[in-house]
């Protein structure tokens, strides 16, 4: 069966306000960088000991929640699950955005970020630094054309191809990522290969939960219908991949207590008394993992869009805290440098960062920017379904051959 | 004027500037090889190394090694950076044996890995390792990434948060790069010993090249033993130490 | 087509004739390049084979491209000594001011700004390399 897609309309006083807001965040964050970048990066909590701050968690948060909001797409063209396809092009879309709002941060936060070119132009092949230039831009071009195929009716046939080939090379990004730092053989925090495989579920649980919000803000604030029958799918999944968060972290938190090297990190991070702890346990497993569970699958509360929104926000804020504990937590223990040896002067303490307001703003801008390149697309593209009642849904998951 | 049309233009422009910049090159630069006195590439045959004697030195003879390499090299008086943010090419470190008690002291610099994770990790190949074994970085290329500081297994990397100016001629340093201990290099290319070498003065720190059978460093690590920090990682570090 | 060639070829002509003017402007060559006076100054930019005024031109032209050329060859392989060299450059190119002290050779006025304003260039050297001349130079 064909799904009819339209433009949102965008006139309305609520469409203004919201581009206004997002403005007003994205002019903030540039006078942030403008600040840190004139005066250098003493204005910031950064420091030779906390080398990546608070831009790198919202960066890295952006970067993963992207790779995941394309499985929407995914899933029904490699898994061939109908009832997604016609949310294929807003995940293409909402994905593309994250990805560009993640990357803006990265590059602003460079120490010389004028020297762009340099990171495209000069490539190190055994960086895995290097090989994230390319399968970021590389994912940018494939999801393009993956977006082309699925907005072209002409070159509909191949979208499944495209999209097979936008999934292995979204697997292969999140890797990427992931392997930043489980390659650091020198941090107790990060040397295990883990990171990566548990990168890949975390961004396939940021994504997607950024993908509901957006689905549902858009449908609400554009008037149009949109069934139970594709919420509370989504919601399903989304509950699913939270657990797999959970898992993968207590995987990864217990292989690495058995090594003797690593005691001291993971007391540190599990059982310590700074911040970090606190971030983890109430913050990222509670607030971000076991409430949204419970929300999800509740039976009181099952259906309810509010307590699904509320859910899939608990999902973004306790990555944002998992991601803070990886990255700060993990570089703010000091490496083992001298095994057998305690440390008492020189090297060796608790490294502290308190984030400066520049490095939360250029933060929060990067999202401010991926939310308002989806709302201008939305309006100038059909991204969207014209509806998504539960009559349709009901439609394509009865109808035959491929949805269009 | 009629036939001249845009393409034709533009192609015979192209070509001439082409030509022109080709041949000008050409001459440029080989004439100015030939006629320079450069000294030769450094070959691999060398590697450069060092060996810190920790019972030979003391608290004060460490501090004096800092200052050298801040004299020397010019950093240190950075004014707006808080102290976990300046520069830190050469550190006191103060170690304690969990089991027997026994303090060492030991300056902490860039260990010149043979298989050095800067190198490895860093996007534009601005972290390099020369051919004798000496780990730089380039700050032509250098973005400011800060990844090989969160490689780097000593934390002997530092990166430069605030402007600078009046750096030393030999030793261009600014605002949004990273750098570290460079083993004196400039002092090195003309047969000197680093600023923190000649700082210790006798046998506390030897300085030279770890191939050379007849090389103090040499027959002195055949003779004692000596450690290198981090050894289980196997990067074969070119600054060694005896006594810890 | 012919109205597109003609203002093509206005523009053309109006840029080199600013190009020409550019060229001919001197730029702040510097108090020690001025004063300097004896024959060991007027053979500093000169090249085998071609005459002073030609090697100048090439030097104006191509400095970018010694000063790369020589960059990482020092950097990367160690060659130490030969003609390109930024800590020169700065020697003689700097002025000193009324109290006696050195300008930076990247300031408004002097030498290396002079041009690089006029063609619309920012250079990079300085946010690294030293703009005096050394204390002990």
């Amino acid at each position: 069966m064909n799904i009819r897609y339209q433009q949102i309309q965008g006139r309305s006083l609520g469409f203004y306000t919201l581009i206004a807001v997002l403005i007003a965040v994205i002019l903030l964050a540039s006078g942030g960088v403008y600040f840190m970048e004139h005066n250098g990066h003493y204005v910031s909590g950064m420091s030779n000991r906390i080398v990546w701050g608070m831009p790198h968690v919202f960066a890295l948060f952006l970067i993963i929640a992207a790779s995941g909001a394309l499985n929407i797409a995914s899933i029904s063209s490699v898994f061939n699950k109908k009832i997604h396809k016609p949310l294929s092009r807003l995940s293409g879309l909402v994905s593309l955005s994250l990805l560009v709002g993640g990357l803006m941060i990265l590059v602003l936060d460079l120490g010389r970020p004028d020297r762009l070119i340099v990171a495209m132009t000069e490539y190190n092949f055994k960086s895995i630094f290097a090989w994230n230039i390319i399968l970021y831009n590389g994912f940018f071009a494939i999801v393009i054309v993956y977006l082309w195929m699925m907005f072209e009716h002409r070159l509909n046939k191949f979208s499944s191809k495209a999209g097979l080939v936008a999934f292995v090379w979204r697997l292969i990004l999140t890797t990427g990522t992931g392997s930043i730092f489980g390659f650091l053989v020198s941090r107790q925090a990060y040397d295990a290969v883990i990171m990566a495989p548990m990168f890949i579920v975390m961004s396939f649980a940021f994504g997607l939960a950024f993908f509901v919000l957006i689905l549902m803000a858009s449908y609400k604030w554009s008037e149009r219908p949109l069934g139970d029958i594709i919420v509370n799918r989504l919601g399903n999944l989304l509950g699913v991949f939270v657990a797999a968060v959970l898992y993968f972290v207590a995987v990864k938190h217990l292989g690495s207590l058995y090594l003797a090297e690593n005691t001291g990190v993971e007391n540190f991070i599990l059982f310590g008394e700074h911040i970090y702890t606190f971030l983890f346990w109430i913050g990222q497993v509670v607030l971000g993992g076991l409430v949204p569970i419970v929300l999800i699958y509740h039976p009181a509360l099952r259906g309810n869009r509010l307590v699904l929104g509320l859910a899939s926000s608990l999902v973004l804020i306790g990555g944002i805290f998992q991601l803070y504990v990886i990255i700060i937590g993990g570089q703010a223990y000091p490496m083992e440098m001298f095994p057998g040896k305690e440390i008492l002067e020189g090297y060796g303490t608790i490294a502290t960062y308190s984030p400066s307001f520049a490095e939360v703003v250029l933060g929060v801008g990067g999202v401010a920017v991926s939310l308002i390149m989806i709302t201008f697309l939305l309006k100038f593209l059909p991204f969207l379904p014209e509806s998504l009642d539960d009559k349709v849904a009901d439609q394509i998951i009865k109808s035959r051959g491929p949805a269009l | 004027m009629n036939k001249l049309n845009r393409r034709d233009f533009i192609k015979n422009t192209t070509i001439a500037t082409a030509s022109v910049t080709t041949i000008a090159s050409g001459i440029s630069l080989t004439t100015f090889a030939a006629k320079s006195k450069e000294s030769a590439p450094v070959t691999n045959e060398k590697r450069w190394g060092m060996l810190i004697n920790v019972n030979k030195l003391t608290e004060s003879s460490i501090d004096d090694m800092i200052d050298a390499c801040q004299e020397e090299n010019g950093w240190g008086s950075e004014v707006h950076s808080r102290a976990e943010q300046k520069p830190d090419w050469i550190k006191k470190v103060k170690v304690k044996d969990k089991a027997t008690g026994k303090i060492d002291v030991l300056p902490m610099l860039c260990q010149h890995c043979e298989q050095p994770p800067c190198v490895d990790v860093c996007p534009t190949n601005a972290s390099m390792k020369r051919e004798d074994g000496i780990v730089l970085v380039d700050r032509h290329l250098c973005i400011g990434c800060r990844y090989c500081m969160m490689a780097c297994p000593y934390g002997s990397r530092s990166f430069v948060h605030e402007n600078l100016d009046n750096q030393k001629t030999h030793m261009p340093r600014g605002k949004g790069t990273v750098e570290s201990c460079t083993l004196c290099v400039h002092r090195v290319d003309k047969g000197e010993i680093p600023a923190c070498v000649e700082a210790v003065g006798g046998d506390g720190v030897i300085f030279g090249d770890l191939y050379d059978a007849n090389s103090k460093i040499n027959q002195t690590l055949k003779k004692i033993q000596s450690t290198q920090i981090r050894s289980d990682l196997n990067l074969n570090t070119g600054v060694r130490y005896s006594g810890i | 087509m012919k109205h597109l060639l003609t203002i093509f070829l206005i523009a053309i002509s109006v840029s080199m004739s600013v190009q020409i003017h550019a060229d001919n402007r001197i730029p702040n060559l510097g108090d020690k390049a001025n004063k300097c006076k004896d024959d060991e100054c007027k053979e500093v930019h000169k090249l085998p084979n071609i005459s002073r005024t030609q090697s100048l031109v090439i030097q104006r032209k191509m400095h970018p491209e010694f000063l790369l050329h020589k960059r990482d060859r020092t950097l990367r392989q160690g060659v130490r000594g030969g003609r390109a060299s930024l800590a020169k450059c700065v020697n003689c190119h700097t002025s000193v001011d009324k109290n006696g002290e050195y300008i930076p050779v990247n300031a408004p006025q002097q030498f290396c700004s002079t041009c690089h304003k006029q063609v619309g260039t920012s250079m990079d050297c300085f946010s690294c390399h030293r703009t005096t001349p050394a204390e002990d130079m």
